[in-house]
């Protein structure tokens, strides 16, 4: 039995060949995007699994909420918590405090820059992994050690063993050796800490007493059986009682009036936390939203061919209708039939299903670099897996096939042998999902549009000063004297315009104006050439200059947003006064808002001051002629080496690293316009098989139109009409939810375009005219034939 | 063998009945050769659908080989029928997607007879029908009078008792036509009932009984 209706099943598929090609191509890509969607998804849900008792690891969180109310949740805090905790409460067993660092790495002549993390001792009592040279219990222990991962310890000794080696490291500004006291496994790729080169915690200094500090990460591991709700409660009570003098000394001093509690996060909630981020330290820090949004973009791609699928089937039910009736006649009853079709349903699903994995495979990389991962059908692989993806296809086959059974075995063999059939009860579904399809197609090509145009609103947003041809030079830290020496010997070569010293980074502090008002703004430290080099334009006032040599202990410049904040009608001669260090400036001038963020932000206030004795300089922005930028840029870096040669040599164009900013939104777009394409790619198809459907069940009619006079552009515009009226509806759905849903996204950024009517008119024009090129074929086909022909088959 | 009662059969089209079977009764003997004739829309077709249980009277009693058609559960009735009846159409209606051997294959399928049983079954109707050299054919490469014995193979193949033929010989020409003809007489001299629906005199000459049917109702 199940052989004969693999027989038919089979020779059905071969004799319609555009419908199994429909079909076949439609799940065959939904399936593969549901794939590699699965596979995104499962990489994300095992970050950290690895640990041995990881149920056990929570990360300490501080929540700070001040006075007027306001909420702000780190994932991190300051090195109290973590030793005072564990000495209090015994339900702690460990804790291991982890802060992301960089260091100067000496190899040979060269400088490497290396990233680290500086960690306890207790590391690897906490966190799993595998070494291949050292041991675990011995590693950290020696504060003159480091552990590197083997693809460090290969960059720095190449392929030898690298424990005893010695790395020279630039510590606390000089350089020292430090010996290799273990190797580990490169880290897993689903790992939020990965591990580079770890650094013993305990070097440190002057150790940091203060609470109200939050820059790294502190880990504890709990007992078996601790509550972490009840640990909280502890925390808050010690941390009343151990910070109580520094509050009260922060009230005097800053005003500190916020109150800070202390919470356990899971430490597998922190790759996917919003809340509190995998940062300081800990990598790949994610959003389960991006999660979210692929599901569904994958699960619409494998609806939209499942619904080519229940449509073409139910749209060729005629056809089959003698086939059905044959066999009720012959003794088959409605339970075989739906077995049948059901079996047919599944058959195709599992051509797609086999496509789909050849197509997963081809296509990995292409996501992998889309989606920022290095999935692969190998790393995954495990029982999870396949049943997910053999769910996957009952899903499909189920989903495809059970519609199309259920009404082709309802068929009576009396209406369907004596032609008597005239099948009307799918033409509104098919109708309803067509437009189904097509509103989803709209609703994509909208987001696409929406999506383009704001990135390119942003990337070619004027940002209120000259990015182009900025060379960004990192230089360490620099005395005024070795500041002066270097530009000076920049500025020799004639193709270098400008040089402007900065603080580099971006710092923020508060202070008070008008007596009283606090104000919270981003500060930086520049010198008088800053503004001219970016072409910063003033709008009151004066720049920095050296004939004020007052300047560099008295003035200040402020932007247009610190001028409104601060509340000032003549801003010029206004006193800041930095109650912290219990310094006053003055303010000398007012430059023109510019975007020294992102545009992720709004402007803020800022201040920039030439006082070195804030902050030394460590970058130089070097504005090079456009002609011949190599050998200036080989010029830079001579003046580099010789100049700062412990330094590593660091180099970024400002207007390409401006372009950085929005590699998150570049990502998206690309998501959005393939998964647009492949919507609108999968929903074409179908609607080709209902035309040519459509275009059969007419052939008749059509060679009687043709018969009585009709020209062929009224037949082409009969039989393209019924679809566009499709397109309309769909359009009436798709664009009032695009409408609301770009509005929504567009929320997130302080500076977007407006949705206006030309991105809805673009849209439809578009989706008009796909339409029309999808159907004109048969329609033209139909139109052309000779009537003769399709009146003398009748 | 099988009896009619009272058998009315309408469609309700607006406030009217449109009545195709009026008060029709019947009785059939097991072994006859019927032949229904009557101009067209005068409910022959209907008549045999629902000797054939593919429709049902909207009044009236069915009783065949002692069972109550009407009264008994669907899946009673249609064991009854895949057991007792097979059916011969006028357009052959053979499944174009199996050949001839599959097409014949098929109600043993749906009655669940085994592999080995089946090949040999096939391979006799096969034989005896002549058409073993057309066995791996579709059917559209098949004449039409080709197409209708492997109809009627395909409906005595599970060796009914009662063969309900509609206008069998209605698609082909003379020849062929009587080919039929004989082949029906044949199978009615072997102890299977036939009732077939007919235009033609001719062919209702090899029965042994006419019903006549005007309007819905039996003249003759």
């Amino acid at each position: 039995m199940l052989q004969n209706y693999l027989k038919i099943a089979i020779r059905n598929l071969l004799h319609n060949k555009v419908f199994s090609f429909i079909n076949i191509a439609g799940l065959s890509i939904g399936l593969a995007c549901c794939m590699l969607i699965v596979l995104y998804t499962k990489d994300e849900i095992s970050y950290d699994r690895f640990h041995k008792n990881v149920n056990q690891i929570y990360r300490i969180t501080s929540t700070e909420t001040s006075p007027d109310g306001k909420v702000d949740k780190y994932g991190i805090t300051g090195m109290m918590p973590g030793p005072t905790f564990k000495a209090q409460l015994p339900e702690i067993e460990n804790f291991v405090r982890l802060q992301g660092e960089s260091y100067n790495i000496k190899k040979g002549n060269e400088i490497l820059v290396q990233d680290a993390l500086k960690v306890d001792s207790s590391f690897f009592s906490i966190f799993t992994f595998d070494f291949v040279e050292g041991s675990p219990k011995t590693a950290l222990k020696d504060p003159q050690s480091v552990v590197i991962s083997e693809e460090v310890a290969e960059k720095y000794f190449g392929k030898v063993s690298a424990l005893g080696k010695t790395l020279s490291i630039n510590y606390d500004d000089t350089f020292q050796p430090f010996t290799v006291a273990g190797v580990t496994k490169k880290s897993p790729q689903n790992s939020s800490i990965k591990i580079d080169l770890l650094m013993p915690f305990h070097r440190e200094k002057n150790h940091d007493d203060q609470w109200i500090n939050f820059y790294l990460n502190t880990i504890v591991k709990l007992k078996p059986f601790a509550n972490p709700k009840a640990l909280e409660a502890k925390f808050a009570s010690i941390y009343a009682k151990e910070a109580k003098g520094q509050l009260i000394e922060a009230k005097e001093k800053w005003n500190f009036q916020s109150t800070i509690q202390y919470g356990l996060q899971p430490f597998l909630d922190v790759h996917l936390s919003t809340d509190f981020r995998a940062a300081n330290g800990l990598k790949d820090e994610s959003d389960p939203m991006y999660s979210y949004v692929l599901m569904g973009l994958a699960v619409f791609l494998l609806v939209i061919a499942c619904i080519n699928f229940v449509n073409l089937t139910v749209a060729r039910s005629v056809k089959r209708g003698k086939e059905i009736g044959i066999r009720k006649v012959v003794g088959g009853d409605r339970k075989q039939l739906i077995f049948q079709f059901m079996g047919e349903s599944f058959v195709l699903s599992l051509i797609a299903f086999l496509l789909a994995i050849f197509l997963v495979e081809l296509t990995l990389p292409i996501f992998n670099t889309l989606a920022n991962k290095a999935l692969s059908l190998k790393y995954l692989f495990d029982f999870q897996l396949i049943s997910s993806y053999f769910l996957l296809f009952l899903f499909t086959g189920f989903l495809a096939g059970i519609y199309p059974s259920l009404v082709l075995s309802s068929f009576s063999p009396v209406d369907t042998l004596y032609g008597r059939f005239k099948f009307s009860k799918g033409s509104f579904l098919q109708k309803s999902l067509v437009v189904f399809q097509f509103s989803l197609a709209a609703f994509m090509m909208m987001a696409t549009l929406v999506l383009y145009t704001q990135f390119d609103f942003m990337v070619k947003q004027d940002l209120g000063y000259d990015d182009k041809n900025m060379v960004d030079v990192s230089t360490g830290r620099m005395t005024l004297s070795e500041t002066h020496t270097f530009k000076q010997e920049l500025l020799q070569n004639p193709s270098i315009e400008k040089v402007a010293p900065r603080q580099s980074g971006s710092w923020r502090t508060i202070a008070k104006v008008n007596g009283k008002q606090e104000i919270s703004f981003a500060i930086d430290v520049v010198d008088e050439d800053y503004l001219p080099t970016l072409k910063i334009p003033m709008v009151q006032g004066r720049n920095f200059s050296q004939d004020f040599p007052s300047d560099t202990s008295q003035s200040v410049l402020v932007n247009e947003t610190f001028v409104k904040e601060a509340g000032w009608k003549n801003p010029i001669g206004q006193r800041v006064n930095f109650f912290s260090s219990n310094k006053t400036y003055q303010v000398v001038g007012v430059v023109k808002d510019y975007h020294f963020n992102t545009l992720h932000e709004s402007i803020k206030p800022q201040l920039l001051t030439c006082d070195p004795k804030r902050s030394s300089f460590a970058q130089l922005s070097v504005k090079i002629k456009p002609t011949d930028i190599p050998s200036t840029l080989k010029f830079i870096e001579k003046t580099f080496k010789k100049l700062r040669p412990t330094q590593p040599y660091i180099y970024d164009f400002k207007d390409q690293s401006n372009q950085k900013q929005y590699e998150k939104e570049a990502k998206w777009k690309q998501i959005i316009s393939f998964s647009a394409i492949l919507i609108i790619f999968i929903s074409c198809i179908g609607l080709f098989g209902l035309a040519t459907l459509s275009a059969e069940k007419r052939t008749k009619e059509i060679g009687i139109r043709k018969v009585l006079g009709a020209s062929a552009l009224a037949i082409v515009s009969m039989l393209t009409k019924d679809f566009l009226k499709l397109v309309l509806a769909s359009v009436v759905f798709a664009f009032p939810l695009a409408w609301w849903a770009a509005n929504k996204f567009l929320e997130n950024y302080p500076y977007r375009i407006q949705i206006s009517t030309w991105m809805f008119a673009t849209v439809f024009v578009l989706l008009v005219l796909i339409t029309i090129l999808t159907i004109s074929y048969q329609a033209l086909k139909s139109a052309l034939a000779n009537p003769v022909k399709s009146l003398r088959t009748e | 063998m099988l009896e009619l009662k009272n058998i009315f059969r309408w469609y309700n089209s607006g406030v009217n009945r449109a009545f195709v079977l009026r008060d029709v009764s019947l009785n059939i003997e097991q072994g006859e050769f019927v032949s229904i004739m009557g101009p067209s829309g005068s409910g022959k077709s209907t008549l045999l659908h629902i000797l054939g249980m593919m429709d049902e009277p909207n009044e009236g009693e069915y009783s065949f080989l002692g069972e109550n058609v009407l009264k008994i559960k669907e899946k009673q009735r249609a064991e009854l029928y895949k057991k007792h009846i097979g059916f011969v159409f006028q357009a052959y209606h053979l499944i174009d997607e199996l050949t001839v051997y599959e097409n014949i294959e098929t109600p043993l399928l749906y009655h669940g007879i085994g592999s080995s049983e089946r090949k040999s079954m096939v391979a006799d109707i096969l034989d005896r029908f002549n058409i073993v050299g057309k066995k791996d054919l579709f059917p559209n490469q098949l004449s039409g009078g080709q197409q209708q014995l492997v109809g009627i193979a395909r409906a005595i193949i599970t060796k009914p008792n009662l063969i309900l033929a509609d206008e069998p010989t209605g698609n082909l020409n003379s020849k062929q036509g009587q080919e039929i003809m004989e082949l029906f007489k044949t199978l009615n001299d072997e102890g299977v009932t036939i009732i077939q629906v007919t235009h033609s005199e001719k062919n209702a000459t090899y029965g042994s009984r006419v019903i006549e049917l005007l309007d819905g109702r039996i003249e003759r």
